[in-house]
This record gives C-alpha cells, structure tokens and sequence, in this order.
C-alpha cells in the first residue's frame, strides 16, 4: 500500500500547489493573500467551513473515542449543531461590521470596539493556540499514521517535516485565496471518502459490526445508554465516572466547547472575507448541522464498531481495520488513511495561514512596522507562515506532550470570547471592563479545569483536589459560566464610570447595524418563541433532557410500537435531534435573517486604542509619585544643596 | 449565458476541479473494487459517481451562468477517448478481464457517453454539440485554444 498511499498524496499535493499557483497568479494583489480581498466565492466558506468543523473535532480521536465509549460519546457530534447555531448568531453580524468600519480581523475589531490591547491580545493567544500545539498535535498523528499505514517506510518524523515543507510551500504561494480553494476540494475528498469506507468497512468486509454486534466498548462502559445527567466525580484523573464519562453534562459542556470552532479566530476571518450573503446561511445550516453532524452521528458508530473490535483502542486499531479493509481492496484501506490524513491536513494548514494572516496584520502591521506597504505585508505573512510551520513541526516532533497539553486549551479559550462577540454584535451594554474581567475569570477557570493547568500546578508542588472537567463538566463550561456571570455583573457595575466617547462608539456601531442589517426575529412572541425553543431543543438534545433517549425507544411509548431491540434507541433519540436541531438552525439562519445578511452602506469609523508600544502611557500612580519626588528635588532645592 | 471575470473564472475553475478530484476519486475506488471482486454493483456505483460529477459540473455551470469551456470539453473527450482505448487493450491483452471485466465497463463507458451526450443535445443542440467538439474547424478558423463562446474565461 505504500507506493500507492505516497502516489495519492503526492497528486494532493500537486493539486495544492496547482491551484495555489494559478490563484497567486490571477490575483497578484498583495492585500488579496492576507484575506483574499474580502471576495471569497460563498462556496468557499460552504466546503471549506464544513471540512474545518468535522477537522477541528479530530476526526482520528474523534472515531477512537467512539470505539472507547460508542453511543454515549456520538452523541457529542451534535455540538456541530450547537456550533452552526453560534455562527448564525455571530458570523453574519460579523460580516455586516466588517463592511462598515473596514476592519476584517476579529482580534483588532475587538480591541478597537472595546478599546483595548489587551482584549486583543487575548485573540491572539486563542489564535497561536490553534495556530501551533492544536496543528501540532494533529500533524504528529499525520506522522503516526502514515508511518503506521506504510510499515515503517516512511518514519513519523520525516512524514511531520515533508507534510509541513508541502502545506508550507502551497500556502505561501497562495495565501488566504488559493488555501480556501484547496481546503474546499479536500473537503469534499474528506466527505466523499467517509462515505465510501464506511460502506467498504460495513458492507464489503463482512456485514456491519455495528448492526450485528454494536460497538464492542470495554468492560464498565454503556455503549448504548448516557450514563446519567451529572456524575459528581472530582473529574479525569482523580476518579473513574461509573459507566462512562459522557454525562448529559458533559456532552453539554463538551458541545459549548464545540462552538470554539466557529467562533475561533480563524473561522471568524473565513466568514468575514467570504463575498456572497447566503453562503454564511447554507454553510451553517446544510453543511455544518446538517452534513458535517448528520455524517459523524451516522457514520461514526460504523467506524467506531470496527475499530471496537481491535484489543487496543488506540492505533493499531486503525492498523487492524485497515489491514480487513485491504483485503477488500487496497484501494479502500488507503482511502480510510487519505481521509484521516486530509482532514488532518484541512485543519492544520487552515489554523497555521489564519493565525499567519492575522499576526500579520493585527500585531506587526500595527504596533511593529505601521510603514509597511502592501507588499511588505505580503511578505512579511510568508514569512509568518514559515515560521509557524517551523514551530509546528518542532512541536509535533520533538515536543509532542507540551503540544498536547496546550492543545486541549484551545477550544475552551476560543469560547470564552463569545460574551465580547455577543457585545459586538448584540449587547450594546457589554463593555470593555466586563468582558476584560470576564475573560480573566474564563482563563483562570479553563486552566483550573484542564489538564495543561493541573500539570502547572503539579509542576510548583501544589495537588489540586480535582483533576480534569471536574463533576463531568468540560473546562468550556466552566470558564464560560463565570466568564458570563463576571461579564454581566462588571459591565453593569462599571456603567456610570464609563467615558462618554466609548459609550458612544459602542451605540454609533450598534444603531449602524440596526440601519444595515436587520434582523427579522419578529414581534414579541416570536422572538420569544425563537429563543424558547432554541433553548427546549438544547435541554431535549444536549442537556439533561437527553437522558430520555436511553429507553423512550426501546419499548412501546404512547402507542407506538418500540425499536424492539433492533436499533438502539438513543440512536434513535440522537437522529430526531439532528433532524430538529437543523430544522431549528434553519429557522434561525434563514426565517431569523440571523444567516442572510444584507448589502450595507453604511459607515462608523471605530477609533483604536493608543498603542502601548508607540505611547508614553504610565499608571497614574506612578506619575503621581514621579510628580512628588521631582517636586521634592526641584530646582530651588538643588541650588541650596548646590551653595552648601 | 455571462462572460466570467477572472476572478470568478478562477472559482469557477477551483470549485470545478475540487468536486472532480473527490468523485474522480470515489469512481477509481469503486471501479477497482468493482473489477476485482465487487462486480456489477460496484462498477455502475463507479460510473454512477462519474455521472453525479457531470451533474455537479452542470450545476455549477448554471450557478455561474456559463456553459463548459473549450478545454473542459477537450480534456473530457481525450479521457473518455483514453478510456475507450484501455478497454479495448485490455480486453485484448487479459483474459480474465475479457471474461469478467469488459462488460460491465463497456456498458458503464457507452451509458455515460450517452447520458453526457444526451445532455449536451438537448442543451445545445446537434449543431452546437458539433461545433463545440469541431477541433479541426477551430484551428482552421485560428480559434485554437480559445474557450467556447460561452465559457469564455
């Protein structure tokens, strides 16, 4: 399989670097490689959105947790749900705003809206974090598996620098344009192979696992049932859940993480440098709630049944189904590796241009060389890019523990940045104080709850009683429950002491959007209805409503006849929540207009704040005491110390 | 039908190659499969995805308001060309594929040159069908390498 696994990604590559060339090419515009000139075709964020999603939720890890733990864990594949919903509510609002003040990048829009560095540089940190452990760690299981896949021909470290070398080449070529195109194809290969080896792996080998013998999870674990609402177990690594961790609460918790997807930086870009209005909406609806989580809550059971049935859950059991699948046929058994590792490569060489794209233009462009030209931001992207691949590679070769501790971070932090969206594009109240405090509050709580956190702790001696998502709550949940509260609470407070001029920025932005965009959520009941039922489906789908699921269907209920043991009925419970769920995100994202945005004339120009970097700006107490002692030493004093 | 901007041709061309590049792909799995021990099923799966690919490239064409590009038109012919010459060597060259293989592909390879046909009929007309593939014409009239009047990018 070796020659022809290498000759498949070898036609990848040249295609990556084809369609980079010719985007290069035709659009030499400089500005046009940081953010493709705000023009992306809507099909771009279409395919390439959806590739994203189903990369970020590391499809490998993804597909092994559900041979670990079957039903219980496939049930959290209906956070993409929840992640379409995010986007709707924020990306099209984004995409309004951006067209207004003219900022693309969501980290300098934040910074200027709310007036401040810091809330910037917070972007920027969710954005490395991504940018770098995040792509590591999904770039050393490119290695692993390739190395697994060809028997030790092509050795995990040279497979981690040679993949890194070619998504390296193919993006500083293309920039923002021509990575958008590719990862739209790769999309496509990545959905068009999930269906074609789950077919293989069900039909061709030997009948579907999953019908015959459903997923074959360890001794403990229920593979068919959630195992309750909330477990109060002091969490990963302190103590082991009863029947499994995925919890409704968990799921939940696990769900609200989901939506760091789409709101992470880089999605955020996406949205905002896409040309057409009705991609954002069929993207959100179709493709991320509908295909993306429809195939994972379908397909993903198959899968995971056949990895089941491996004595290891770990690689070899993709060695094991691969080897069944080659006795089908090669060509099957180097699919299944192609699709994990495009979609490996969908993720990392996305995270890696977006995080170059926006260092670029919200950190040097700004504070370190404002004189840069068009093309000097061009090439200092390129070299951005290089550097971040460098580093990735580094990372996922030689330090591959730290890249997964920090890995885990990502999504919990990328959340916590919803309270300051939702104030862009919803809440004129919030402000600057409420959301710096609340992303505080959300850093400190995510790193309380998460494994790289606890290993800090560890490292300075201290054993904190708990271990990872204490009470089967996921880090998200935690950080995002007290970033709110801290968020409303401060914001509220620190009304009356707010300056005239940044109330005013806020309500100028928010009364262009109303002029620009509105939304049609309609009258009072209406509205209400909307919100209601967005919340009754996540309590009935994510919350602990689900526990229902475990036996409705599985035995006669008001009238109707039960699966009768054919098909597990939380499988059932979990299809009727997709099915709701994307007919509800269609409600919003379309009857809402939360998707569909209109056309704007509208201006506001948005001031930023002073730059620490180019102004003298000192606390006042220590001007204060500065004040004191040159009073003190004046020059009447110096002249009598003079004359003794 | 519109005449494209390059930078819509250029989308064009990179929505066009990606959905090709994935059913191209998911067609080569199953035609193997379906020449090695898949059979029948498998193989019309095979043409099945050429087909759903053609109706894809359909639809982007009407999504942008064009038709196929003299090259797109070109590169189809000399692949579907290609095919045919590879089913006749090998029926010729391998007697299990002659036993086995040779009628399923040949029926895939005429139904889809049909259906692709049958299409470009009714869409263009004979003329137009003509025209479009009319190579020999073009040189002659020095339109060599230019795209069809419609997909003109």
């Amino acid at each position: 399989m070796t020659p022809l696994l290498l000759a498949t990604l070898g036609v990848f590559f040249a295609y990556a670097v084809y369609l980079a060339t010719a985007s290069a090419r035709q659009t030499g515009a400089p500005h046009d490689f940081l953010d493709g000139g705000l023009a992306l075709p809507g099909w771009g964020y279409i395919f390439a959105g959806m590739g994203v999603a189903i990369a970020a939720l590391d499809l490998e890890s993804h597909l092994l947790l559900i041979a670990r733990y079957g039903l219980q864990y496939s049930h959290a594949a209906l956070g993409l749900v929840l992640a379409a919903v995010a986007a709707a509510l924020i990306h099209g609002r984004l995409w309004t705003i951006a067209r207004m003040t003219g900022i693309a990048t969501p980290g300098r829009l934040l910074g200027d809206y709310y007036g401040s560095t810091a809330i910037m540089l917070y972007v920027l940190l969710v954005l490395m974090l991504f940018a770098l452990p995040f792509s590591a760690v999904l770039l050393s299981q490119t290695g692993a598996l390739v190395e697994m896949a060809t028997a030790g021909a092509a050795p995990a470290g040279l497979v981690i620098w040679g993949s890194a070398f070619f998504l390296a080449l193919y993006t500083i070529i293309g920039g923002w344009r021509g990575l958008i195109y590719v990862l739209a194809g790769q999309s496509l290969i990545v959905l068009a192979l999930l269906l074609a080896t789950t077919g293989a792996a069900g039909i061709a080998a030997h009948g579907l696992s999953f019908a015959s013998y459903g997923i074959a999870v360890p001794a403990g674990v229920t593979s068919d049932r959630l195992p309750g609402v909330i477990q109060f177990t002091a969490g990963v690594g302190k103590s082991v859940p009863l029947a499994g961790l995925w919890t409704t609460t968990q799921i939940a918790s696990f769900a609200l993480a989901l939506t760091g997807i789409t709101l992470s930086p880089g999605f955020l870009l996406l949205g905002v440098s896409t040309r057409t209005r009705t991609g954002l909406a069929f993207s959100q609806v179709w493709m991320v709630a509908g295909v993306a989580a429809g195939l994972l809550l379908l397909l993903g059971p198959v899968l995971g049944a056949e990895l089941s049935r491996s004595p290891r859950l770990s690689l070899e059991a993709f060695a094991g189904l691969i080897s069944r699948l080659a006795n089908v046929d090669q060509l099957f058994a180097a699919g299944l590796v192609i699709m994990l590792i495009v979609s490996q490569q969908i993720a990392v060489a996305f995270f890696a241009v977006s995080g170059a794209s926006i260092v670029t233009s919200d950190l040097i462009k700004r504070f370190v060389l404002p004189d840069l030209t068009p093309a000097g931001e061009r090439l200092t992207a390129r070299i951005a890019i290089a550097l971040i691949f460098i580093a990735m590679a580094v990372l996922a070769d030689i330090l591959p523990l730290p890249a997964l501790l920090l890995s885990g971070v990502a999504l919990s932090l990328s959340v916590q940045l919803l309270p300051a969206l939702l104030g862009v594009c919803w809440l004129p109240w919030v402000n600057r104080n409420g959301v710096v405090t609340g992303l505080i509050a959300g850093l400190l709580f995510v790193g309380f709850t998460e494994a790289a956190g606890l290993v800090a702790f560890e490292a300075v001696a201290i054993d904190l009683p708990w271990g990872r998502w204490p009470l089967t709550i996921h880090s998200a949940a935690w950080g995002l429950v007290f970033n709110i509260a801290f968020c409303v609470i401060v914001s509220l407070w620190s009304r009356q002491r707010e300056t005239a001029a940044s109330r005013d920025t806020r309500h100028r932005l928010h009364e262009g959007l109303e002029r620009a965009s509105p939304v049609r959520l309609g009258g009072r009941a209406t509205r209400a209805a909307r919100w209601s039922l967005t919340l009754l489906w996540v309590f009935l789908a994510l919350g602990p409503g689900a526990i229902l699921g475990n036996g409705l269907f599985s035995r006669e209920t008001f009238g109707f006849a039960g699966t009768g043991g054919q098909m597990p009925s939380l499988l059932v419970w979990q299809i009727a929540a997709w099915f709701t769920g994307v007919l509800l995100v269609w409600w919003l994202a379309y009857q809402g207009r939360l998707g569909v945005v209109a056309d704007t004339r509208v201006n506001v120009a948005i001031t930023p704040p002073a730059s620490p970097l180019t102004t003298d700006r000192r606390p006042r107490w220590i001007s204060r005491m500065l004040g004191r002692l040159t009073q003190r030493s004046g020059p009447g004093e110096a002249g009598a110390r003079a004359q003794r | 039908m519109t005449e494209l901007t390059p930078n819509d041709a250029l989308d064009r061309h990179a929505l066009i190659m990606g959905i090709w590049l994935a059913f191209g792909l998911i067609a080569a799995l199953l035609l193997h499969y379906g020449l090695g021990t898949g059979g029948l099923p498998a193989v019309a799966a095979g043409f099945a995805a050429v087909l759903a690919a053609f109706v894809a490239h359909v639809i982007v064409n009407a999504v942008y308001a064009t038709t196929f590009t003299r090259s797109e038109l070109a590169l189809g012919l000399v692949i579907y060309l290609a095919g045919l010459l590879a089913l006749c060597l090998a029926a010729l060259t391998s007697a299990g594929f002659r036993d086995h293989g040779f009628v399923p592909m040949a029926l895939g390879l005429v139904a889809t040159g049909a259906a692709i046909f049958f299409y470009m009929v009714i869409h263009f007309g004979v003329r137009g069908v003509f025209d479009a593939f009319n190579v020999i014409g073009n040189f002659q009239a020095g339109e060599d390498g230019g795209p069809s009047e419609e997909g003109r990018r």
